[in-house]
């Protein structure tokens, strides 16, 4: 494409918009009203997910020893085998007896007498993504292994609301695009309205259906792209407000943040605001542009 | 320069507008195409330049077969050959020099080409003077002249035009019969169709009448009527 004609495609694109002033303005609020909420849709998703993987590294799974055993250690080898096992620590009975009286103080270890009852103890680190549950059935099948207890159903809770999120998410989305395509179409056909007589003359002369298509695509591409940066600005700043005020609960609700996460949003919304544009520039011409 | 034959279009509501037509325009001819309101005139302009596509049959332009054309081919078609309408259909918001620019930039032109046969077209159709007024401050035959210089400006092999002089009085009509009188001279083929029988009458052409659908006449040098 020559400079020239793409000069020519922009400033048609451009006269399109201004032409239908108050609906470019409308469709634009609409547009970045859905690019915000799926950008709000993407925070929420991205947070929940960082929030959960934090979480499985603090999950651990316990292993109790019968009191039987005399050589822990050879229990432990077998326990750093099993699959999805990161790291294992040993408790001695001594430490579990601290423990207690850390816990409750010097009643917590009233009851010991001179014979501390506790068993020796393990304390199993998962791996990335690994199921506690699979891991507390193969450690009980351990010889030596008086109990298993393990600690994921605050992470499991985490997960289901991650699902919930989705779905409620994806529902709302899809319904928002509906929004976001059915703007954008009535837009570019109120242009493609207004210029059927340009239209119908630039056939005749012999101008190829490229040619005259490309001003109403970029129209549309401009609306989503122009969306997606308003959407972009109002997400980051908002966010960026929410990190900061939120940075003092860090340790309670970690947040995402970083120059990374951010490029990660932009590319999303930008994709999105092009997707929408192009695509719903598309749909009117198939459907208002006979050409 | 254009051949027709069997050519046939039937309507999706069942109207025969063109029925096995055949015909052929030699390069440089100057023809009218007569014949009562629903002929099938206007049907055959458009088929010629693919505004529509035949039913059935053949018709060629300048030894291509248009019949079966890609989209892009077809513009290229259209490319080499020049329309003019009754209603001029000019673009109110644009110069007289922009419309016709108007023609060339659509189709990628250079910039310095442009320019230079706007000029051309502008003065043979006499308007250098109003290169830069809006079609609405023109009268009719001024803003078909419009017409004619963009239908010019790509130096087409063929011009059709349909009732060229249906809005026009006798005097401006007679102005544009010169004009393209003069085109058809310096080499142009022109396929008039119109209902204008002092102009066909007068002027002498070859003369193909359609009714219903079909030809049923074809003479040269022949007036609006079959003469006795
Ligand atoms: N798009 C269309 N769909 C259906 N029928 C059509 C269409 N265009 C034209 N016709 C019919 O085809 C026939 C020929 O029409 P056409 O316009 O070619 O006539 P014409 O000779 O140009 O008439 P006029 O002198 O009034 O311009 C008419 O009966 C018309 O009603
Ligand atoms: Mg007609």
């Amino acid at each position: 494409m020559k400079p020239r004609t793409f000069g020519y495609f922009l400033r048609e694109a451009l006269h399109g918009l201004v032409r239908n002033r108050l609906m470019t303005i409308t469709a634009l609020g609409i547009i970045t009203i859905g690019l915000f909420l799926f950008g709000i849709f993407l925070l929420l998703t991205a947070n929940l997910r960082y929030f959960t993987t934090l979480a499985w590294k603090e999950v651990e799974v316990r292993v109790f020893l019968q009191p039987s055993v005399t050589d822990p250690a050879t229990v432990g080898a077998q326990l750093a085998t099993l699959p999805g096992v990161a790291k294992i620590t040993f408790v001695p009975k001594a430490e579990g007896a601290a423990t207690l009286e850390r816990l409750f103080g010097q009643q917590g270890t009233l009851f010991l007498n001179d014979e501390n009852p506790l068993p020796d103890a393990y304390t199993l680190s998962l791996a990335e993504k690994a199921d506690p549950q699979e891991i507390a059935k193969l450690a009980t099948a351990v010889p030596g292994v008086e109990e298993v207890i393990c600690g994921q159903d605050f992470v499991e809770f985490l997960e289901m609301i991650i699902q919930l999120t989705l779905i409620v998410g994806l529902i709302l989305l899809t319904l928002t695009a509906l929004a976001v395509l059915y703007i954008v179409v009535n837009t570019i056909q109120l242009t493609v309205y207004a210029r059927r007589k340009e239209v119908e003359i630039m056939k005749l002369v012999g101008a190829t259906d490229s040619f005259v298509r490309w001003p109403f695509l970029l129209e549309g591409i401009i609306l989503g792209l122009l969306g997606a940066g308003l959407a972009f600005l109002l997400l980051s700043k908002g966010y960026g407000f929410l990190v900061h005020r939120l940075r003092l609960y860090r340790r309670f609700l970690p947040l995402l943040s970083g120059g990374e996460f951010q490029t990660h949003l932009m590319v999303a919304l930008f994709t999105m605001g092009l997707f929408f544009g192009g695509f719903g520039s598309h749909v009117s011409l198939k459907r208002y542009l006979k050409v | 320069m254009l051949i027709a034959k069997d050519l046939t279009k039937i309507f999706s509501n069942g109207v025969v507008a063109l029925d096995q037509v055949s015909l052929t325009v030699q390069k440089g001819e100057f023809v009218f195409l007569v014949g009562p309101s629903g002929a099938g005139k206007s049907t055959f302009l458009n088929l010629v330049i693919r505004r529509d596509n035949p039913t059935s049959g053949l018709i060629a332009v300048n030894q291509q077969n248009i019949a079966f054309l890609k989209k892009k081919e077809i513009a290229l078609l259209r490319r080499s050959i020049g329309v003019i309408f009754q209603d001029y259909k000019l673009l109110p918001q644009k110069t007289v020099y922009e419309n016709v620019a108007f023609a060339l930039e659509v189709i990628e032109a250079r910039t310095r080409a442009i320019k230079e046969r706007v000029y051309t077209v502008l003065e043979l159709v006499g308007l250098l003077g109003k290169a830069h007024v809006l079609p609405s401050e023109l009268s009719g035959g001024e803003q078909q002249r419009v017409c004619l210089a963009r239908s010019l400006v790509n130096k087409p092999l063929l011009l059709l035009a349909d009732e060229p002089t249906g809005n026009l009085d006798p005097d401006t009509s007679w102005e544009i019969m010169e004009l393209l009188r003069e085109i058809n001279r310096r080499g142009t083929t022109i396929v008039m169709a119109t209902h204008n029988r002092e102009i066909v009458d007068q002027m002498r052409k070859r003369v193909i009448a359609l009714d219903h659908g079909k030809l049923v006449r074809d003479t040269p040098k022949g007036g609006y009527h079959l003469e006795a």
